[in-house]
């Protein structure tokens, strides 16, 4: 499966049975897939007239309690951002999909990461985060989007998933692995008030004291998920001298890179955050106190490394290698450790 | 000479890469005053195109018709605007299609120009372990899309069955049989077996002629580490 089709198939699989969307390069085959197969299985595909609707409309299909997604690319993310932050502070669990292209404006549809920023600080307005994904291939997209649905029930909030171009249009095998059904106390869906309290799902808060409350309570509930949720995969960092920093598609070519540079004599590792927010701080503390420098390699012009030198702090050089355009190479990245090994000697 | 090969299909089936290497095994057997070109007419999607290895194709001496160099991976359906013209020239011409019938609808346009040639072979190509090649109501359901949408009656399968780096000798039998029932269906010869070379020994005693081995082109490196 292509991966797009791989992180729509694993929607249906998690339950999903809405889309509302947009079509737009390079996320196009989610929703030609779900329109293909959703009406099939009693479910709604929905091309709206723009993302501001089609946003709106998982909003609307999510306060029913119904497992509904979205998906786009930069500019449409961009787009819906008014939609996401309704959704977030109405705690409505849902997914959006941005598999994302070189921006900023409207850019190219080459493979980019340049979405981080708006991803992981909210990208709409008010205090509000939502938990970004990031998965390296075909089978992470099945089995991360059926994760984020779960997530997305557990804590009633909106999940991200962060692909880019190359991801989406990547062929691999997927092993279909069906998870275990799960419930989740839904009692806030509006359904039908016929002999109970009508359930009102409502954004604005005009009194000082419910607004602050209202703050308090998501920021202790994306507290509860920092605590719970952050995810970072390491390969050969516990002798590392050096450490490179790559999150989805962009850490799988790092990983040829680092065993190219250990066949050369470079004791080099790789972290690679699959939440990128919450970003998994620990994991670099931990390396902080034996690794000599950091580099991060990201397909755009350094967003990612802001999380890094917060979480090592100071204690550890931070430096950067970032392409758009182009994806860099594992030739490319290798040369970049060798020269930063000569330069520091080691 | 004045062949024309047109490979179209489900998205993702494998057109490209057999393009690429009809294209290339075209070339060495190409005289001197013989020509092959390939058209990458992919309007659809610019990931994993055939104009990806346009260096490997003029470098042996095949030329790339495809979307002019700005524009070759932009997601603005672009013709070359030549293409009418050297349809109408004396060479061995491969068009590789976009996905779909979406991707075969560039080729409806094309039909009436496309008589000149002397030999059109058209070729739906099926990997049956792709999500919309699962079953035969689907594989029907395209071909006809195809076929409408192209106005072209596909005269031959190229049966590709694989799961990339997972593929097996008996994957490629099992996916093979199941595109046998298919094209005994339609009614639609089967023309090639595609396999990569590791398995191109084992299979030629029994495909022969059928058997085309395929090099992969465009297909990342580091993919296999993960």
């Amino acid at each position: 499966m292509k991966g797009n089709e791989a992180l729509a198939e694993g929607a249906i699989i998690a339950g999903c049975r809405g889309f509302f969307g947009y079509p737009i390069t390079p996320s196009s085959e989610i929703a030609e897939y779900m329109a293909r197969k959703l009406p099939g299985l009693g479910g709604v595909f929905f091309q709206a007239e723009s993302e501001l609707a089609a946003i709106n409309m998982v909003y609307g299909g999510s306060s029913t309690g119904k497992r509904v997604m979205t998906a786009s690319s930069g500019p449409g993310i961009s787009l819906k951002q008014e939609g996401i932050s309704f959704i977030a502070e109405a705690e409505l669990p849902c997914l959006i999909v941005n598999v994302s292209r070189g921006g900023p404006g409207l850019g190219g549809i080459q493979p980019s990461q340049a979405d981080y920023f708006q991803a992981t600080r909210g990208g709409g307005h008010g205090d509000y985060r939502l938990i970004v994904l990031a998965p390296s291939g075909a089978q992470e997209m099945m089995d991360y989007t059926i994760e984020a649905f779960d997530l997305a029930d557990r804590y009633r909030t909106p999940v991200m998933i962060m692909a880019e171009g190359t991801l989406g249009n990547i062929m691999e095998p997927i092993i279909v692995r069906k998870p275990e059904e799960k419930s989740y106390d839904k009692s806030w869906a509006i359904t039908g008030c016929k002999g109970r309290k009508p359930n009102i799902i409502n954004t604005l808060h005009l009194s000082s004291e419910v607004l602050e409350e209202r703050n308090r309570h998501l920021a202790a509930k994306y507290k509860l998920i920092e605590q719970n949720e952050k995810r970072a995969e390491t390969f050969l960092t516990e002798d590392a001298d050096i450490i490179v920093v790559a999150f989805g598609l962009m850490a799988r070519i790092v990983k040829k890179s680092v065993m190219e540079a250990r066949k050369k004599g470079i004791k080099a590792g790789l972290i690679r955050p699959i939440t990128l927010w919450p970003f998994p701080d620990e994991h670099f503390k931990k390396a902080a106190e034996t690794v000599r420098l950091i580099l991060s390699v990201e397909i755009n012009m350094g967003q990612m490394i802001e999380d890094i030198r917060l979480s090592v702090n100071g204690k550890v050089p931070v430096e950067f290698y970032g392409r758009i355009g182009f994806t860099p190479n594992p030739e490319e990245i290798t040369k970049q450790l060798l020269l930063l090994a000569e330069r520091e000697g080691f | 000479m004045a062949n024309i090969t047109i490979l179209a299909g489900g998205f993702g089936s494998g057109k490209s890469e057999i393009a690429l290497n009809f294209a290339l095994e075209k070339v060495k057997r190409q005289t001197e005053h013989s020509k092959v070109i390939l058209a990458d007419l992919d309007l659809v999607n610019p990931f994993f195109a055939s104009r990806e290895a346009k260096k490997q194709l003029e470098d042996k001496g095949v030329r790339l018709l495809g979307p002019r160099a700005d524009l070759a991976f932009g997601d603005v359906p672009q013709l070359p605007p030549e293409i009418i013209g050297i349809i109408g020239q004396d060479n061995d011409m491969i068009i590789d299609l976009a996905g779909d019938e979406v991707g075969s609808l560039v080729l409806g346009y094309l039909s009436s120009f496309i008589k000149i040639r002397n030999q059109l072979d058209f070729f739906m190509v099926i990997n049956p372990y792709r999500p919309f090649a699962c079953d035969l109501e689907s594989v029907v359901y395209l071909k006809n899309m195809l076929e409408a949408a192209s106005k072209t009656h596909i005269t031959g399968i190229i049966s590709n069955p694989n799961l990339v780096e997972e593929t097996d000798a008996q994957i490629i039998l099992e996916g093979h049989t199941r595109v046998l029932k298919y094209a005994d269906a339609m009614g639609i010869p089967v023309k090639y077996l595609t396999v990569e070379e590791k398995f191109y020994e084992q299979f030629l005693f029994q495909y022969g002629n059928q058997l085309k081995l395929i090099n992969l082109y465009l297909r990342p490196g580091w993919l296999k580490v993960l």
